[in-house]
């Protein structure tokens, strides 16, 4: 019997070796060690051995049934991982090829201009208002001191709107200021306020669309003075540029502004240098503001003995072109999709 | 406003470059927007002497010149005819590059070399044609160039003023605020010339004004004996370099010294007037022919000056045709005046005209300055023309109140500021721009009178302005605000459009914006009954009302997009939209539109192309809405008449509708020669924001959630969502989705019915549910859709 048994273990060893596949395997584990299998059908003989030598044929038949599993286990793993490779280079796709293609959304450039610009402001500790697009003559002008036959009001080429409910004349506003009226009528300091918008002038060109956006800002509290206004518009353009820029605050005129001041900074294509966009004197326009104008604060029941204010105009256009290097002012509102994905990208 | 950089330094003597004048003024608030070296161009050219001057030996047209330069002898070739040996000429040198873009190089003309040109005005870029060569003075230096002896030294300055300096609208204003920037002093000009007191009995001229408050002020003076005649070339090209042409010695020495001084002059001919002069308001439908030939047809709030028969010109605006002067004219009357600015203003616009005069007076001239200016006048057309000046008339119509001096507190100027100046220094800053302070104690407030120049200086703010801006707004120390903080105030409209912004470009699509206005007709295509805003003043047609829609837009936006090739298009927009309201109110709606349109796949490898449709349309204003929290929206099949009858679908959340979906109506596909179908949809997003606020968020179950697949046979026509609804409804609180998985009509069902493939997901908040009560639910489900639909199984449930 243990020669038997040794002759079984030899074959069983050698077909172990010769299965190929995991079916032959399997097979091979049948015939050795299944119910009628060649080594169960040897041990059931167990008991016609002699009880002396029992004990030791046991033995050698776990021993041989142990070394079986062992083998088998090995070449099990062996053939599994063929198996697997096998099937890996089966699967293999040509990565080359085009993936499902979904095409980018995007924001409008000049929307992520104003999420920027207002961004900034509000952590600033400014509060976001808005107000009508179609404006009172009133909220538009006068409140703001721009009286009517005014030269300055050639400043703005306003469209006109036929007469509301109350017979009164009505304008597209042509700036963001009159936010600033409706906000502060009824609503006393401190107030910190930005008002992103779209404004409307009768002039279209090359740099002139009738239609555009601007953000007004404005700070009213006691003891605000035009070196705060200086020190905070700095601060938003080299924040909004990234980049420490030089920026000059230059005297101007807006009718609901006194001191008024028109700012420039650093031409960002030429450093400063000179260059086309910047019309070769290192400085580019970006924005209008000034000192409350006394007559407006008193339009709007703010008692300029007590408090004073800011107030900044940014055109976000211009922010825009500047920032995303965008040369054509007109490509802002022709949507087109390549344009527009081109600078969907943050 | 325009001015020459020696022009200025005759008023003031700066050691400042014309580029240091540009830079200084334009710190100071007067934007200098151009600086032009006039003698460019002419670096080149020299006063040459014609030695000789020969027939060219194979060109009847030609000569041969021989030049002298100085030292130099150069043959030159010209085909002009009207020069001879011993003139002085202009030559421009080999290598010069003229104004009027000629460059000069070597070369020979007909075997004759030619080494550079004698010059016409024209060549030299003074004149727009010119006859024959320039011939200069015997007295030009040979050698020298000739840029100084063409007044061409010299460099244009062109400010862009701001309206409140009208001051400037002058050389003189110009100096005297460079004056005050650099400490400096004024050079005062000559003004002195004698009068003949008995031109006022040989020539009388009274002078009434009948309104005052149009005019409070009138000067006049008569001059006799002039001879009208060209300008000498200083005033013609001092005209010229500033862009304006010279006409006579008269109408020069009136336009010159407008500019010189701010002050709007005219010159009438005397012989064609019939004094008195009368300044007073127009008859209603007068009529006038001004100096630019245009009869106008004038109302009583306009001004005229008048004599006894008709009006002779529109007062502060424009000269009248016949009563200015001509080449015969040898009697003038000379006028100076102060016109109201608003009145200039209001008959300037509704007349439509631009002039230099209405320019400066509705910006308000110095009313203390009409005397000087009739002076300086009458002075130069006595240098000019000759002649001889009566003693002149000012007639005040006691209608001007001396402007009050303004109150000025030092330490509430310094605040507003944001600097920390002695009192002293700023007094020195005042006076310098000539405010004088006429307080005489040292109290809180001072008192500062401005100049009669400066009518713009009303208030305190305009003195901090004035301070600051003298001082530097460069000096003024910037500091970050300190304060009081508000808290955020919440601001749902925002909120909602930057998430729908989030979803939608999460979903595939651009952001466009469009203008708000729209072309009319294209609008009345969409909303015939609906009528809109128009712009009394439209720029065009195609923007010629305000929008009820967004969609026109998209739709244009798509048009252009196709036609470009860029045909995959998922665009949205957030705007307003302007609804006109019955009592004529406008309310101003923000919304929320999108479009789609074109291939779903574009062309691939992997999938069969499809062209987008109705359900892709749905399924992104399904994710959108649900961005908002909103899963339970009503998809009502109604909406507006430009949407496809059997593709569109109102979109209501209860009773609230927030807007709608569709595919645009075919026929308007076709009217806007669309080559493919678009899709749709538009959310008010006000309303968004006040369902949005109730919506609750539902709880997530812990429990196992298990599916269950039917199949219903229902009549064809049933829509999908009425038995998903019935479905949902048998028992809400264990159903947590229905999903349509499958629709399918044909051969294996009998006809006019169709079969609907439905999940549904159970599952209980607060336990797991039995296979009973799973069992009872599906058996519930399908007692419902055969009572309500007479819905039949069609395979095992």
């Amino acid at each position: 019997m243990r020669q038997q048994l040794e002759q079984l273990s030899h074959v069983a060893e050698s077909e172990l070796t010769q299965a190929t596949t995991l079916t032959d395997l399997e097979q091979v584990r049948i015939r050795f060690l299944g119910r009628k299998g060649t080594l169960t059908q040897l041990l059931r003989g167990l008991s016609s051995v002699d009880p002396a030598e029992r004990p030791l044929i046991g033995d050698l038949a776990n021993r041989i049934k142990e070394s079986f599993n062992q083998a088998h286990a090995a070449r099990l793993e062996t053939l599994q991982q063929q198996e697997l490779e096998t099937s890996l280079r089966r699967e293999a796709v040509d990565v080359t090829l085009p993936g499902r293609d979904r095409l980018p959304g995007g924001i409008h450039p000049l929307t992520r201009a104003v999420e920027e610009i207002s961004g900034f402001f509000r952590h600033a500790g400014f509060v976001t208002a808005t107000g009508p697009e179609v404006e009172s003559d009133w909220h538009n002008f006068e409140a703001l001191n721009i009286p009517a036959d005014h030269p300055a009001r050639d400043m703005h080429d306003t469209f006109y709107l036929p007469p509301g409910p109350d017979g009164r004349r009505r304008v597209l506003r042509t700036h963001t200021s009159p936010v600033q009226i409706r906000f502060m009528e009824g609503r006393q300091p401190p107030l910190r306020v930005i008002a992103p918008g779209r404004v409307y002038r009768c002039d279209s060109d090359i740099t002139h669309t009738p239609m555009f956006h601007q953000v007004e800002g404005f700070m009213v509290d006691k003891g605000v003075s035009f070196g705060h206004l200086k020190g905070l518009l700095e601060a938003f353009l080299r924040h909004f540029f990234a980049r420490d820029l030089p920026v000059r605050f230059r005297p101007s005129f807006f009718p609901f502004t006194e001191p008024s001041a028109e700012v420039d900074m650093g031409c960002i294509f030429c450093q400063a240098r000179g260059c086309r966009i910047c019309k070769g004197s290192g400085w580019i326009e970006v924005l209008g503001c000034g000192m409350i104008h006394p007559v407006v604060l008193k339009n709007v029941g703010i008692d300029r003995e007590v408090y004073s204010g800011f107030a900044f105009g940014l055109g976000v256009e211009r922010m825009a072109m500047l920032k995303y290097r965008i040369d054509d002012l007109r490509t802002l509102f022709d949507n087109d999709t390549r344009f527009l994905r081109l600078h969907a990208t943050v | 406003m325009k001015f020459t950089h020696r022009w200025l330094k005759e008023h003031l003597e700066t050691p400042l470059t014309p580029h240091d004048v540009a830079a200084r003024l334009t710190l100071a608030g007067l934007e200098v927007s151009r600086v032009e070296d006039l003698a460019q161009g002419l670096d080149k050219v020299q006063v040459g002497f014609l030695e000789a001057v020969d027939p060219h030996p194979d060109a009847q047209r030609l000569t041969v010149c021989r030049v002298r330069v100085g030292e130099e002898r150069l043959q030159v070739v010209c085909g002009a005819t009207n020069h001879r040996p011993g003139d002085k000429v202009a030559v421009a040198r080999v290598g010069a590059h003229l104004p009027g873009g000629m460059e000069i190089a070597q070369s020979t003309i007909r075997g004759q070399t030619s080494a550079g040109m004698l010059c016409s005005l024209s060549e030299l870029g003074l004149a727009t044609s010119s006859d024959g060569i320039l011939i200069l003075p015997p007295t030009a230096p040979e050698g020298g160039p000739v840029a100084p002896l063409l007044g061409r030294n010299d460099h244009l300055l062109e400010v862009e003023l701001t309206p409140n300096r009208g001051d400037c609208l002058g050389v003189l204003g110009i100096a005297r605020e460079l004056a005050a920037l650099t400490d400096q002093a004024l050079r005062p000009p000559a003004i002195d010339f004698s009068t003949d007191p008995r031109i006022n009995e040989s020539h009388p001229v009274q002078v009434r004004i009948e309104d005052g408050v149009a005019c409070p002020r009138y000067a006049g003076r008569v001059i006799t004996g002039v001879r009208i005649a060209p300008s000498p070339p200083w005033l013609r090209q001092r005209l010229e370099a500033v862009g304006l042409r010279a006409i006579n010695n008269v109408v020069d020495a009136t336009n010159y010294l407008m500019l010189d001084l701010g002050q709007p002059l005219h010159a009438f001919d005397l012989a064609t007037l019939a004094p008195p002069i009368v300044i007073r308001g127009a008859w209603d439908g007068e009529t006038l022919t001004t100096l630019d030939g245009v009869s106008r047809t004038l109302t009583p709030e306009m001004t005229l000056i008048a004599d006894s028969r008709r009006p002779l010109a529109l007062a502060g605006i424009m000269g009248g045709a016949e009563s200015g002067v001509s080449e015969t004219t040898t009697t003038l009357f000379l006028e100076a005046a102060c016109f109201n600015p608003l009145r200039i203003a209001r008959t300037g616009r509704h007349l439509g005209i631009q002039s230099d005069s209405r320019h400066r007076f509705e910006r308000g001239v110095d009313p203390e300055g009409l005397r000087r200016a009739l002076d300086r006048l009458t002075r130069l057309v006595l240098d000019l023309a000759g002649g001889q000046a009566g003693p002149g008339l000012l007639v005040d119509a006691g209608t001007l109140r001396p402007p009050p001096p303004i109150p000025f507190r030092h330490a509430r100027a310094m605040q507003l500021a944001g600097v920390d100046l002695p009192r002293a220094e700023v007094q020195a800053l005042l006076a310098r721009l000539g405010c004088r302070k006429v307080s005489s104690e040292e109290g809180e407030t001072e008192l500062y009178q401005p100049p009669s120049y400066r009518l713009d200086l009303r208030r305190e703010e305009d003195l901090v302005e004035e301070i600051i801006r003298v001082y530097g707004y460069d000096r003024v120390p910037s500091r970050l605000p300190v304060g009081p903080v508000a808290p955020p105030v919440a601001d749902p409209l925002a909120a909602v459009a930057a998430c729908g912004r989030r979803v939608l470009v999460g979903l595939g699509y651009l952001e466009a914006i469009n203008f708000a206005f729209v072309n009319a007709g294209q609008l009345a295509a969409f909303t015939p009954e609906v009528i809109p805003l128009p712009l009394l003043n439209p720029i065009s047609e195609e923007q010629g009302v305000m929008r009820t829609l967004l969609a026109p837009g998209l739709l244009e936006a798509a048009r252009r997009n196709l036609s470009r090739g860029n045909d995959r298009l998922r665009l949205f927009e957030v705007g307003r939209v302007f609804l006109p309201e019955a009592d004529g109110a406008v309310a101003e709606a923000e919304r929320l539109g999108g479009l789609l349109c074109g291939s779903a796949t574009g062309r691939a490898w992997h999938t069969p192309a499809r062209a987008i449709d109705f359900f892709d349309l749905k399924g992104d204003v399904t994710a959108l809405l649900a961005g908002f929290g909103l899963g339970d929206i009503t998809y009502r099949p109604e909406g507006p008449a430009f949407l496809h009858p059997g593709r569109k679908a109102a979109l209501l959340r209860g009773d609230v509708a927030l807007g709608w979906l569709g595919q645009l109506h075919p026929a308007l596909q076709v009217r806007f020669d669309l080559p493919l179908p678009l899709f749709l949809f538009e959310i008010d997003l006000e309303r968004l924001v006040t369902t949005a606020k109730e919506a609750s968020a539902p709880t997530i179950s812990r429990y196992p959630a298990v599916a269950r697949d039917f199949a219903f046979v229902v009549d064809v026509g049933l829509p999908a969502a009425a038995l998903m609804q019935a479905i949902g409804q048998v028992a809400p609180d264990l159903t947590r989705a229905v999903n349509l998985f499958d629709l399918y009509t044909g051969e294996h069902l009998p006809p006019g019915r169709k079969s609907l493939g439905v999940e549904v997901v159970f599952q209980a908040a607060d336990r797991t549910l039995t296979d009973a009560e799973v069992q009872g639910l599906v058996d519930a489900i399908v007692v419902a859709a055969q009572r309500q639909f007479a819905a039949t199984l069609r395979g095992p449930a």
